[in-house]
């Protein structure tokens, strides 16, 4: 109690601040640490993603192009154990394994850029749509109505389709599908900060409204927008897989959902492995990430608590 | 199993509708194990309203739920003791209106099946059959809950389900207790027909249902729901609540604060209990409807004459509507007494600071009178009196030993060194000497 | 009075939604490709493409062009399906029937697993089988269909034998009427005990692998607000009067609990929906998903814009069939109370 008695220098609001808001976030780490499930997640997470990064350490990377499959033409439809080939062969020769590991490298990079192309439209359009309201407001969230009126995949498809089968064009559909969320959370925070007093308050001390936005609106909306960006890092790697799995990425790409997709000619032949072992990490990698999503969401947001 | 220190016999004289012999009930917390009841001793007799009083969180509501059982478990636990109850049939004598026989209850308990009457450990030697609700089976509870031990909740507004008519909600306490009354009022009281008695009973499933709505049992069912309707209407027309048949067809939402009240009454008295749990019944509600709803209760206690506890943290509500007050404190009764005798001669301490800073024109200078200090933690607590930090006569006794509730004269009990020290004491406390 | 006005509004918006997904999938197809492509088959001359260029105004400008376009989907022209090689609107019935009867299915075994599950997990709230259904709920959410479809090929067809791949071929279904163009309800009608068997048979899976998913959306939810609904005080309520247990759970915290289950489960149809691309093109499934599927590989543009235009919006009505069915069964959202 000691410590908030500290003399009223105008640096000691904002370091105070600051303490406050790293002591929250330890805070907050340690429930995540302390719950097995999130506990469970976050150590996937940590795994998969250490497996992304070093995936040229843990497996000789594919030259020219590394997120390309290697092709091993001695060794087609290998099972499982095979020397070289622990997880087995493709039926172009491709090492299940390296596809696993580059395919978490591919997924990284998938969701990384996803997620922060997203979230920077949906807080553009979202504090857009609450700060100027009006008209303005009113044809952005009919917008994001009618995005919200097709279904995530489909609508996914579709732009994809126009664009063209290619991984980049991937990127670009799921930009396109994904931002729709963060938007709402963004104007229904900017619509809900203006109407508290203290904004007022801030007004009638004459602070601008850009310094109302980052002082209360930005640190507000943090929480909810992390909470569903770390659900959207497993959601995305799970719509682009599916949307590889279709056929919408080149063919020889070290992506989950391909290899699934060329495994899948494989399964009446009992070839189970090349399909299996991909398909199981889109699973942990979108489990790992909805875990922790959804352990955060309870521990930020006290109301749900007693609903765990 | 201690047994409570010596209630007067029930033998005799008045009935004892129900007894708190040393309830103890705990919670489990990240902090510790909460004392939030810790050894309550109280009776209450056939047809009397007591109040049960105290600060919030000092274990009343606890107390009063302990009754029909409904402490979740966990976190709560059942830390010892019991409560016994003793059910009631209409007096034999003057069938229901109030005799010399039954002290005007028109009631009386019924023998013990065990000692017939002789008196033995299963009725607490009073010759009359008694239930430990807190180890009956809960089947064996479930016949109590509703017909013999009703209760009223706080807030009508929660307690109401707002997914159901008012007519399905009291309709299921006649399903569940008065079955064959209801077959028979729709004169099918001879019937055979399981799937009848079942769909009385609510247990039908949807098969059944489907059955039960074709001919020829579409018209039998529909006979039952008229019963249903008809006995519905009554309970709802005895809380004076306007044009019932029309009302309980209602959802709770549609209902105001005070009509919502009128129909937890009527569904509490439904089956005419021998006691009725009243949990702050009027503090959810505005202020001019409290009295309204406080008369209603008064009224048809007349009535029924089922004994009722009523807990309230509202002294002078207690004055106007109790028999007797049982005063309690961090989990503890601390005095029972009379109504009037409590008022007129408060013995505990802390009875004497409640009554104090019941506004009135005796302190009228605007100022409100509080008991300095706050509730004692209820963790783990020390065994001393559980007032100690927050009075004013306090001894060095008081921190170290536990005062009992011992019954003085006039029936007025209290647990404090003022009253009844210890032997041996070096210091005993008085009111004549403040300490702080 | 006030739900009917509920309706209303909502039915107003559906108008405005509609339209604007329209515009969208207009402006998608005019981003890529000739336009002239979706009223084209293959054995066309050039006199004949030129034609057609001019018959759907496609030399107009633009806003002329999304209206002819419009028009031709309300009045039943939705263009020629390269995939198909016919008129997407002749294909269409027949594709439909296969994905609803496949949707059904699933939506069947998601609503009964997931209110099943949930209530049987709330009910038991921090015990064994409640931490199970908790592991069904978040590991559902997370699995991909196609994984798991094919999984349950790789068990039950490669490895056991049990199940058959595709839609029931049994002679005996060439042989009987389609009035509904659901398998096992043409069987039904036709009085087939058989054919019915084996529609069913061939359902199966792939209704498992769609309703997988869907099943653990809609287990979360009603595991949540059952638990939830069990802290109520008319639960307690109920409990003093005297009900078992049983009913407590049945009349009083289930009813409540599935409230704010039925707007999941409307909203986890749209979930069905895009999963049935994928399950169809696992099980060889000759439905609306396969086809899109196909048409999207070969850029078949008619087909794409029917079948998004199709589904959005029978995802708004069934969406707006929920809200109305929210409406109704709490009507406090309405009142306002």
């Amino acid at each position: 109690m000691a410590v908030g008695t500290a003399p009223r220098t105008p640096a000691a609001p904002l370091a105070g601040a600051l303490g406050t808001r790293l002591r929250r976030f330890t805070e907050i780490a340690r429930e995540v640490l302390r719950n097995p499930t999130t506990l469970i997640g976050a150590a996937l997470i940590v795994g998969m993603i250490g497996m992304a990064i070093f995936a040229p350490l843990l497996i000789e990377p594919n030259t020219p192009n590394p997120y390309q499959m290697p092709r091993d033409w001695g060794a087609l439809n290998e099972p499982p154990g095979t020397p070289g080939h622990f997880l087995g062969t493709t039926q172009q020769g491709g090492d299940v394994l390296y596809g696993v590991i580059w395919g978490a490298r591919t997924s990284l990079r998938l969701s990384i850029i996803v997620v922060s192309i997203t979230v920077v439209i949906g807080l553009i359009v979202g504090s857009l749509a609450g700060f100027l309201g009006g008209k303005i407001d009113e044809l952005l969230m009919r917008l994001v109505d009618v995005f919200l009126s097709i279904p995530e995949l489909i609508f996914a498809l579709a732009i994809a389709a126009v664009l063209g089968p290619s991984f980049g064009n991937i990127i670009l559909a799921l930009a396109a599908v994904f931002w729709v969320k963060y938007a709402r959370i963004i104007r229904g925070q900017v619509i809900h900060i203006k109407q508290n007093e203290y904004v007022d308050a801030a007004r009638v001390i004459g602070d601008s409204d850009l310094r109302i936005y980052m002082k209360d609106v930005l640190p507000n909306s943090i929480t909810p927008v992390v909470v569903q960006a770390t659900l959207d890092m497993g959601n995305v790697v799970l719509i682009g897989a599916t949307l590889s799995f279709i056929g919408l990425a080149e063919a020889g790409l070290a992506e989950w959902g391909v290899l699934v997709s060329q495994g899948q000619a494989g399964i009446s032949a009992g070839r189970w492995w090349a399909s299996t072992f991909p398909g199981l990490m889109v699973f942990l990698w979108a489990l790992a990430f909805n875990l922790v999503g959804d352990g955060l969401r309870d521990i930020l947001d006290p109301r749900t608590e007693s609903k765990r | 199993m201690t047994v409570a220190p010596a209630p007067e016999p029930a033998v005799g004289t008045a009935g004892t509708v129900a007894s708190v012999v040393d309830l103890k009930v705990h919670f489990e917390s990240k902090a510790g194990r909460v004392h939030a009841v810790d050894g309550v001793n109280f009776d209450i007799r056939d047809g009397e309203t007591l109040g049960l009083v105290g600060e919030t969180g000092c274990g009343k509501t606890v107390t009063a739920r302990s009754f029909l059982r409904l402490v979740p478990m966990p976190p709560g636990i059942h830390a010892g003791g019991s409560v016994l109850f003793r059910p009631h049939v209409r007096c034999s004598h003057c069938s229901g209106s109030g005799c010399e026989e039954c002290e005007g209850t028109g009631r009386q308990p019924v023998e013990c099946t065990v000692c017939a009457g002789a008196g033995c450990a299963a009725c607490d030697h009073s010759g009359f059959e008694t239930i430990d609700l807190s180890h009956i089976s809960e089947r064996e509870l479930r016949g109590i809950r509703g017909d013999r031990i009703a209760m009223i909740f706080q807030d009508p507004a929660k307690a109401l389900n707002p997914a159901l008519t008012v007519r399905d909600q009291i309709a299921e306490v006649f399903a569940q207790h008065r079955t064959s009354e209801v077959l028979e009022r729709a004169a099918l009281g001879t019937s055979r027909n399981p799937l009848l008695r079942r769909y009385v009973s609510q247990k039908s499933r949807l098969f059944e249902k489907a059955l039960l709505a074709v001919p020829p049992l579409r018209s039998r069912r529909q006979r039952i729901e008229k019963v249903f309707d008809d006995m519905v209407a009554a309970a709802l027309a005895e809380t004076q609540i306007p044009n019932p048949s029309k009302v309980m067809q209602r959802y709770p939402h549609e209902l105001s604060g005070g009509m919502k009240q009128r129909v937890m009454i009527a569904q509490a008295l439904a089956c005419n209990p021998d006691l009725l749990i009243a949990d702050e019944p009027t503090t959810a509600l505005d202020v001019t409807v409290q009295a309204r709803i406080i008369e209603l209760i008064k009224e048809l206690k007349g009535v029924h004459k089922s004994a009722v506890l009523y807990i309230s943290h509202d002294l002078s509500l207690v004055r106007r509507v109790c028999d007797r007050v049982a005063v309690m404190y961090a989990g503890r009764v601390v005095e029972i007494g009379p109504t009037e005798e409590i008022f007129a001669n408060p013995l505990h301490p802390y009875t004497r600071g409640l009554i104090a800073a019941i506004p009135s024109r005796a302190n009228d200078r605007g100022q409100l009178v509080a008991i300095r200090g706050t509730v004692p933690e209820l963790i783990d607590p020390p065994p001393s009196c559980r007032f100690v930090q927050r009075c004013s006569f306090a001894v060095s006794i008081c921190a170290q030993i536990d005062p009992e509730l011992e019954t003085g004269p006039d029936r007025h009990a209290v647990a404090c060194f003022i009253h009844n020290p210890p032997e041996g004491a070096a210091e005993v406390p008085s009111f004549s000497k403040p300490t702080s | 009075m006030q739900i009917k006005d509920y309706v209303l509004r909502r039915m107003m918006v559906l108008p405005i939604l509609i339209i604007g997904t329209s515009l969208i999938v207009f402006t998608l197809t005019r981003v890529g490709g000739s336009p002239v492509g979706i009223y084209l088959s293959h054995e066309m001359t050039p006199e004949e493409v030129a034609e057609i260029e001019q018959r759907y105004g496609l030399d107009q400008p633009l806003p002329v062009q999304y209206l002819t376009w419009a028009g031709g989907m309300l009045t039943g022209d939705w263009g020629w399906s390269g995939v198909a090689a016919a008129p997407v609107r002749q294909v269409f019935p027949d594709k439909l029937g296969a994905t609803m009867e496949l949707a059904v299915a699933a939506g069947i075994v998601a609503v009964a697993l997931g209110i099943g599950l949930g209530t049987y997990g709330g009910a038991r709230r921090d015990r064994l089988p409640d931490h199970l259904t908790r592991v069904f709920s978040i590991s559902g959410a997370a699995m991909p269909i196609f994984w798991f479809g094919i999984l349950l090929l790789i068990v039950f067809w490669v490895g056991l034998g049990w199940a058959p791949i595709g839609r029931s071929d049994a002679d005996i279904f060439q042989s009987i009427a389609h009035p509904t163009g659901l398998y096992a309800i043409d069987a039904i009608i036709a009085v087939s005990w058989t054919a019915f068997v084996d529609a069913i048979w061939h359902l199966l899976l792939p209704a498992i692998a769609l309703g997988f998913g869907t099943a653990a959306i809609i287990t979360r939810m009603m595991r949540s607000s059952l638990v939830e609904s069990m802290s109520e005080e008319y639960v307690d309520a109920a409990r003093a009067k005297g009900l078992p247990e049983k009913l407590v759970l049945r009349r009083h915290a289930r009813r409540n609990a599935l409230i704010p289950t039925v707007t999941v489960i409307g909203l986890s149809f749209g979930f069905l929906l895009q999963g049935t691309v994928v399950v169809e093109i696992i099980f060889r499934w000759p439905g609306l998903g396969r086809w899109m599927a196909d048409a999207v590989l070969r850029g078949d543009q008619a087909t794409i814009m029917a079948y998004v235009m199709f589904t959005s919006v029978l995802f708004l009505l069934v969406n707006l069939a929920v809200d109305v069915m929210y409406a109704y069964l709490d009507r406090r959202v309405v009142l306002g109370t």
